[in-house]
């Protein structure tokens, strides 16, 4: 069964996306920050990340290229709010949402959505990762 | 000049009275010295006459004095009997006057007594001289003295009268016209009036300080010309910064605010979805979530619709291509599904160049700018029209607008009869949430979306409205250029 692990600093985010995935069928870690996200992976490695860009202490994009140094075969998907929210440290004169997503694209993941999205948006885009 | 005239009104009887003064008492004394002379030749010759023994010579004695033409008087008293000259007439005989001056007692005769003999034979000579030739020598002088000084009088006038139109008139002609300059009149070009090279230099010199005044007062006219157009440009540039501030601060809290949304309707909708799953399809519980995921829909696309505003959403498609088909499409759409009633006129001109755009989002704004002027019509019964054509945007235009270039552009326009807006109302139609329609009738993201995708267009959206009157909105989209490749290339080589 593949595992995911998903990292965002919502609780109900986090929750919920649990239990989608739960009912998809795959076994689901999740992780409140990057931080415990990298510990999580570190101790039991994933087939899956889905993380949160913008978050305490260590953030999506670092998280994601922490990841990408020692797993290369874990797939990575990017989830945002969208918005002008954060300081602009990756592309400042850019479009921020468009400059955080190809920050993370760059930096390693897989994929990016902008929430919100259907669960079958979701399924769909984790079922085509899992089988390239 | 009258300065002049007066100094010889003085001056002149004063020269006159002194010269014929002198010129009399020069004749006076010619006449006396010449008569005493005269006087005391003849009287010499008749010392050395016997006078008892020869009355007859004494006679021819007095006789060639009056002859001699010099006296017109003689007589000799001798022992108290006169001896007249016999060229006399016997009544002028008797009429000696003693005279002591030249013109006395008027009876134009100048006598003089002269003793003549001594002793014994002693007796006085009597002359008398003919004052009136010297008179009239003295009228002639005088007359010629008079003369004189009136031919110098006439001389002066004429000198005053040439001084005056010489060069006192182009004096006061330069007065005046150095009078009008400091008054601020330069426009009239100086020309000399006079012949006196002295004049003609000063004009000339007052004709190059009023050039240069004329060109000294062009340039500052064109400097504040310039400074004022300076003034304008900044203005604008200043009042067009503030509103973008203003929409970019506006932009980046409604973006944040839309995170949040977001970020909250992600679990909203996935754990409703969840509970879907859990319930019977056609139970109360289920057509309630059902509702309640329909309207986080909505709620998502209002999101959507603020970070499109905020130039914030990601999924842009753009391409170089013609926007006439686009607009069409869009105007059928507007036709078919939301105002058919309406009367809506298009001008859509093919013949224009290509722009890059994203076609689904021009057709957003063409949709959102009708449905605004269907809203403003409602009460009317004015129309819609729609145009697109190619314009050359010019400099002054430019000036107006800091975001627009000099150069072609495509324009859409979206003119309605509506009810039209206040200028208060124009100013502030961009800001997201901002709406003149009742609460639940509009959301107020309408013309943000539309200012969101112009300016990720790089274009320029410009409204004007009158209330009463109508809209008229104007989007100008770039025209793509087809030279820009290489430039681009080296662009993007430096960046």
């Amino acid at each position: 069964m593949a595992k995911i692990l998903v990292i965002d600093d919502e609780e109900h985010i986090r929750d919920v996306l649990k239990q989608v995935l739960e009912r998809a069928g795959y076994d689901v870690v999740v992780a409140a920050d990057g931080k415990e996200g990298l510990e999580l992976m570190a101790q039991q490695g994933a087939d899956l990340v889905i993380t949160d860009v913008i978050m305490p202490g260590i953030d999506g994009i670092a998280t994601v290229q922490k990841i990408r140094e020692k797993f290369l075969n874990t797939r990575i998907i990017v989830i945002s709010g969208g918005g002008n929210v954060a300081p602009m440290e990756y592309e400042p004169d850019a479009d921020t949402t468009i400059a955080y997503l190809a920050s993370a694209r760059h930096a390693g993941a897989d994929r990016t959505m902008t929430k919100p999205f259907n669960r079958q948006e979701l399924l769909d885009a984790i079922k085509e990762l899992m089988t390239e | 000049m009258l300065m002049v005239l007066l100094i010889h009104a003085v001056l002149m009887p004063i020269l006159f009275f002194t010269l014929a003064t002198a010129v009399e008492r020069n004749l006076e004394d010619g006449f006396l010295d010449d008569a005493r002379l005269y006087a005391r030749v003849i009287a010499d010759g008749i010392d050395k006459l016997d006078v008892e023994s020869g009355q007859e010579l004494v006679i021819e004695r007095l006789d060639s004095a009056v002859l001699g033409g010099q006296s017109i008087y003689a007589a000799l008293v001798y022992k108290n009997t006169v001896i007249a000259s016999s060229m006399m007439e016997p009544l002028e005989i008797g009429q000696f006057q003693e005279d002591f001056e030249f013109g006395e007692h008027g009876d134009d005769t100048y006598y003089l007594s002269l003793p003549v003999g001594s002793g014994s034979r002693a007796g006085i000579l009597h002359l008398g001289f003919d004052e009136a030739p010297t008179r009239e020598n003295f009228a002639t002088i005088r007359s010629t003295i008079i003369y004189a000084l009136a031919a110098y009088m006439l001389l002066v006038l004429i000198a005053i009268g040439y001084l005056s139109s010489a060069v006192v008139r182009p004096l006061k002609w330069l007065q005046q016209a150095s009078r009008t300059i400091s008054s601020g009149e330069v426009d009239k070009e100086l020309q000399t009036k006079s012949s006196l090279v002295e004049i003609q230099d000063l004009t000339a010199d007052l004709e190059k300080m009023r050039s240069k005044l004329v060109g000294m007062n062009a340039q500052l006219q064109q400097e504040i010309a310039d400074r004022e157009l300076a003034d304008t440009e900044r203005r604008n540039l200043e009042r067009y910064l503030r509103h973008a501030q203003r929409l970019e601060s506006l932009g980046t809290l409604a973006g944040g605010v839309a995170h949040e949304f977001n970020n909250i309707l992600q679990p909203l909708l996935l754990y409703t979805d969840l509970a879907l799953e859990d319930l019977p399809e056609d139970s109360p519980a289920a057509v309630n979530l059902r509702n309640v995921l329909d309207l986080a829909s909505r709620a998502k696309g209002l999101s959507q619709q603020i970070l499109t505003f905020g130039r914030q959403d990601t999924d842009a498609d753009f391409e170089e291509l013609n926007l006439a088909p686009v607009v069409h499409e869009a105007l059928t759409m507007i036709r078919a599904l939301l105002l058919a009633t309406i009367d809506l006129r298009a001008d859509i001109s093919g013949d224009i160049g290509d722009v890059r755009c994203d076609p689904a989002q021009i057709k957003q704004l063409i949709i959102n700018l009708c449905n605004n002027s269907f809203r403003a019509l409602s009460a009317t019964d004015g129309y819609i029209h729609v145009s697109l054509k190619e314009v050359l945007v010019p400099r002054n235009k430019v000036t107006e607008n800091p975001n627009l270039h000099e150069g072609e552009y495509v324009v859409l326009q979206v003119a309605d009869t509506g009810v039209g807006m206040d200028p208060q109302t124009v100013e502030r139609v961009f800001e997201p949430f901002f709406t003149t329609q009742d609460v639940g009738q509009g959301t107020g993201l309408g013309l943000s979306v539309v200012h969101g995708i112009v300016l990720r267009h790089d274009g320029e959206i410009i409204v004007e409205s009158e209330l009463g009157k109508g809209t008229t909105v104007r989007i100008y989209l770039p025209l793509v250029d087809e030279d820009a490749g290489e430039n681009n290339g080296k662009r993007e080589s430096h960046g």
